[in-house]
C-alpha cells in the first residue's frame, strides 16, 4: 500500500509540473486511487472430494453464499478519454477474495462439518472500456473489460491448491461525479472467471486441520468501488465548465 | 508501444500455459479417504492392485466391534481410475493376508475361515462375486506373494507343529512344494493377536533373490525363537541362511535385493529404525546386522512398518521405501537401484495418524500408496495416495 501511495505521489507531482503546458494527452488523462469491496461467487465446474463414502452416498461440496464472501481491494486508477463518450480505465492493485468451502463427513452418530476458509490475494490489472454520458456533474457510464490477475504468495497451505494466473471478463456500471478539483468514480461490476483457478497438480490439502481436495472452481465476483480521480489538465467545455487552477 | 504489446503477449502466453494444465490428468494424482459411516467398524487395509482395464482393488480386513468373531472379515473396494468407489463387497473369510494376487487374469486374495484354514479366493472384478475358492492346506495365513513365474507363495503358521509354514502353488493353485521351519516356541498367541489386529503387527514379507544361476525366496517369518529373514532356494524350497535380530522385539522390516549379494534393507532395533542402503548378505549363513547402524531414521514411528518396491520411471530403475513418520506423514525414500544413493524423500502430510499398508507401481509409471488413516483421530479407514510418475523423475 505504501508503495502504491508513493507511486501515486510521484505521478501526481510530475504530472502537475507537466500541466504547466497544454498537452492534448494530459488533457484527457486522469489519475487517482480507489478502494472497494467484493463478494466472491464460486462456480464449481467439477467436484473433487477427499472423502469417498463406502455405502454409496455422495459427498457434496457447498460454498458460502455470495454475500458472505466479503473481500476488498485497493488500487491505483488511470483514466484516459479516448473520445468524449469513451474512456479507457486501468485499475492495478491488490484484490483479496474470501470464501468458505463446506463439506460434511457423515457418521452414524455424528456429522462433522468441515469449513475450509480460503483467502486469495491477487495483484490485478483490470482494463475497462466505458461508454459515458455527460449529464453535467454526473457522468454515468456502462462498460466492460478484461482483467489479468496474479496470485500473490502466502504461507497459507490453501494457496498451494490454486494456480497463479486468473483472467476474467466483466461488465460495470457507474458514474463519475465531477467535483471540480477532483472527480469521484463510483462503480459496480461483475467479473466472470474465464478458467478454472484450481491447481490440478496440488488440489489436496491434507495437512491442515480440515483436510480436503479442491474442486475445479471458477472465481467470479461482484465488486463495488469508489475512486478519487484528479484531472491533470482539465478539459474545457465539460462538466460544470469550470477550469481547474493549476500552479503555474 | 511495441515493447509493451510484446511484454503483455508474453505474460498472457505464460499465464495461458499455467491455466491450461492439460498435461495433468485426474487419474494420475489424487488422494482418497474411504469412509464408512459405521463408527463400530475399523478397516485394516492389506493390499492394492491396479486392474488391467483401469481402477483399483483395495483389500482390507474389517473388524467390527460388536461382532462375536474376533478376526476381521475380508472386504474389497473397487474404485475407478480416479479413486471413486464403484462397488464394495464383504466376504465370509477372515484376516486377509497382505497383497492381492493377479496372475493369468485371475485376481483374488488369501484369507482364512474360522477354523484358521487358508483359502485362495478368486473374484470377478466386475462384480466382486467369488469366482473360485481353493483350500491351500495350511493354517494361519500371514503373507502371500506372486513370484516372477506367477507361482503363489503363501506364508502360514502351524500352531500344532509350532512352525512357520511356507507353501508354493502353481497357476491352478496346485501345491508344488511346502516346508515348515521350527519356531521352537509356542507363538500362537502372538500370531493370533497379529491376525485379529489386537497385538503387535509383525513385518512378515516375502521376496525373491537371484545370485548367479541360483534363485529363490527370502521370507520374513518366525524361525528358531526369533523373527528372521530366512533364505530358501526355489527348486526344493531348501532352507539356506538367514538374517536374525533379537527374538521378536527387533527385526528386518523390509528387504530388497540390489544385485548379487548386495541388498538394501530397513530394520528396527532398540526402539530405533535404520536404513542400510547397501549391505552384503551371505545367503548361506546365519548373520545379523545389529551392529551396522546405516542411516538412522528417527522420523519414523516406533518399530515402523516399511514397504519396499522396485519401480521404473522413464526406463530408469529405482528402489522405493515407504513408511510413516511421527508427524503423521507418509514418507517415501527413493534410492538409485544400483548404488547406495538417496535421490529424493517425499512427505505426504496428514492431519491425523496414518500408516502405510501397501505400495505398487501403476501402469503409467506412477505409484499407488495404500494406507490406513484415523479419521478424526479415531475411525480407521483406508487412504489411497496416487502419485504421478513425475514425482519420481529426478
Amino acid at each position: 500500500m505504501q508503495k502504491i501511495l508513493a507511486f501515486l505521489f510521484v505521478l501526481l507531482f510530475s504530472t502537475t509540473i507537466m500541466t504547466a503546458q497544454v498537452n492534448p494527452f494530459l488533457e484527457n488523462f486522469r489519475v487517482g486511487f480507489g478502494a472497494g469491496v467484493n463478494f466472491s461467487h464460486i462456480m464449481e465446474t467439477q467436484s473433487y472430494n477427499l472423502y469417498e463414502d463406502l455405502t454409496g452416498e455422495e459427498y457434496r461440496n457447498t460454498y458460502s453464499s455470495i454475500f458472505q464472501n466479503f473481500g476488498h481491494q485497493y488500487f491505483v486508477q488511470l483514466d484516459y478519454r479516448l473520445m468524449d463518450f469513451l474512456a479507457l480505465t486501468l485499475k492495478p492493485g491488490t484484490y483479496t477474495y474470501s470464501f468458505t468451502r463446506l463439506t460434511n463427513i457423515v457418521f452414524q452418530d455424528e456429522t462433522v462439518e468441515q469449513a475450509n476458509e480460503i483467502r486469495l490475494r491477487y495483484f490485478e490489472i483490470p482494463l475497462e472500456v466505458r461508454y459515458t454520458a455527460d449529464l453535467g456533474t454526473f457522468m454515468p457510464y456502462a462498460g466492460g473489460g478484461f482483467t489479468y490477475a496474479h496470485l500473490m504468495g502466502s504461507q497459507e497451505a490453501t494457496n498451494q491448491t490454486f494456480i497463479r494466473p486468473k483472467m476474467t471478463l466483466g461488465g460495470a456500471v457507474g458514474t463519475y461525479i465531477d467535483l471540480n478539483y477532483l472527480i469521484l468514480d463510483f462503480n459496480v461490476g461483475y467479473h466472470y472467471g474465464l478458467h478454472v483457478i484450481t491447481s490440478k497438480a496440488n488440489r489436496d490439502d491434507t495437512g491442515s486441520r480440515d483436510s480436503y481436495s479442491q474442486s475445479d472452481i471458477r472465481l467470479n465476483d461482484l465488486s463495488i468501488n469508489l475512486s478519487v480521480l484528479f484531472s491533470l489538465q482539465k478539459k474545457s467545455g465539460r462538466g460544470r465548465k469550470v477550469k481547474c487552477k493549476f500552479p503555474q | 508501444m511495441k515493447h509493451s504489446i510484446f511484454l503483455i503477449s508474453l505474460i498472457l502466453l505464460f499465464a495461458g500455459c499455467e491455466v491450461d494444465q492439460k498435461d495433468i490428468q485426474p487419474e494420475n494424482e489424487f488422494i482418497k479417504i474411504y469412509n464408512h459411516p459405521d463408527q463400530q467398524i475399523a478397516y485394516h487395509p492389506a493390499g492394492i492392485l491396479e486392474l488391467p482395464n483401469g481402477g483399483y482393488l483395495i483389500l482390507s480386513g474389517v473388524k467390527v466391534d460388536s461382532s462375536v468373531i474376533e478376526y476381521p472379515h475380508a472386504n474389497l473396494i473397487k474404485t475407478s481410475p480416479t479413486g471413486e468407489v464403484e462397488w464394495t463387497r464383504d466376504y465370509d473369510l477372515y484376516a486377509p493376508t497382505p497383497r492381492l494376487f493377479e496372475r493369468s487374469g485371475s485376481v483374488g486374495f488369501i484369507a482364512m475361515d474360522l477354523q484358521l484354514n487358508a483359502y485362495a479366493v478368486e473374484i470377478n472384478t466386475a462384480s466382486g462375486d467369488v469366482a473360485g475358492q481353493h483350500d491351500l492346506g495350511l493354517t494361519n495365513p500371514l503373507y502371500s506373494y506372486v513370484d516372477k513365474q506367477k507361482n503363489l507363495l503363501v506364508l502360514g503358521y502351524d500352531y500344532i507343529a509350532r512352525s512357520s509354514w511356507i507353501s508354493l502353488f502353481d497357476g491352478s493353485f496346485g501345491l508344488q512344494r511346502s516346508v515348515k521351519v521350527n519356531v521352537n516356541e509356542d507363538l500362537v498367541i502372538q500370531v493370533q493377536k497379529h491376525l485379529n489386529k489386537s497385538g503387535t503387527q509383525f513385518p512378515f514379507f516375502v521376496g525373491e533373490w537371484t545370485e548367479g544361476s541360483q534363485s529363490g525366496y527370502f521370507v520374513n517369518c518366525f524361525y528358531n525363537y526369533t523373527l528372521r529373514t530366512v533364505y530358501f532356494e526355489s527348486a526344493g524350497l531348501t532352507m539356506l541362511g538367514n538374517i536374525y535380530s533379537f527374538q521378536t522385539q527387533a527385526a528386518v522390516s523390509s528387504l530388497i535385493q540390489r544385485t548379487g549379494n548386495r541388498y538394501a534393507l530397513t530394520r528396527f532395533y532398540s526402539n530405533n529404525n535404520y536404513l542400510l542402503g547397501d549391505v552384503e548378505v551371505d545367503i548361506g549363513t546365519s548373520q545379523n546386522f545389529n551392529d551396522i547402524t546405516g542411516q538412522m531414521l528417527p522420523e519414523l514411528v516406533h518399530d515402523a512398518k516399511v514397504l519396499s518396491a522396485r519401480i521404473t520411471v522413464a526406463s530408469t530403475p529405482y528402489i522405493l521405501f515407504a513408511s510413516q513418520t511421527n508427524s503423521n506423514s507418509m514418507v517415501t525414500y527413493q534410492h538409485a537401484a544400483d548404488v547406495d544413493s538417496l535421490i529424493a524423500t517425499q512427505y505426504h502430510q496428514f492431519n491425523e495418524r496414518v500408516e502405510v499398508s501397501d505400495i505398487i507401481q501403476t501402469a503409467e509409471e506412477g505409484v499407488a500408496l495404500l494406507g490406513r488413516i484415523y479419521i478424526l483421530g479415531k475411525y480407521q479407514r483406508p487412504v489411497l495416495v496416487k502419485l504421478p510418475a513425475r514425482t519420481f523423475s529426478p
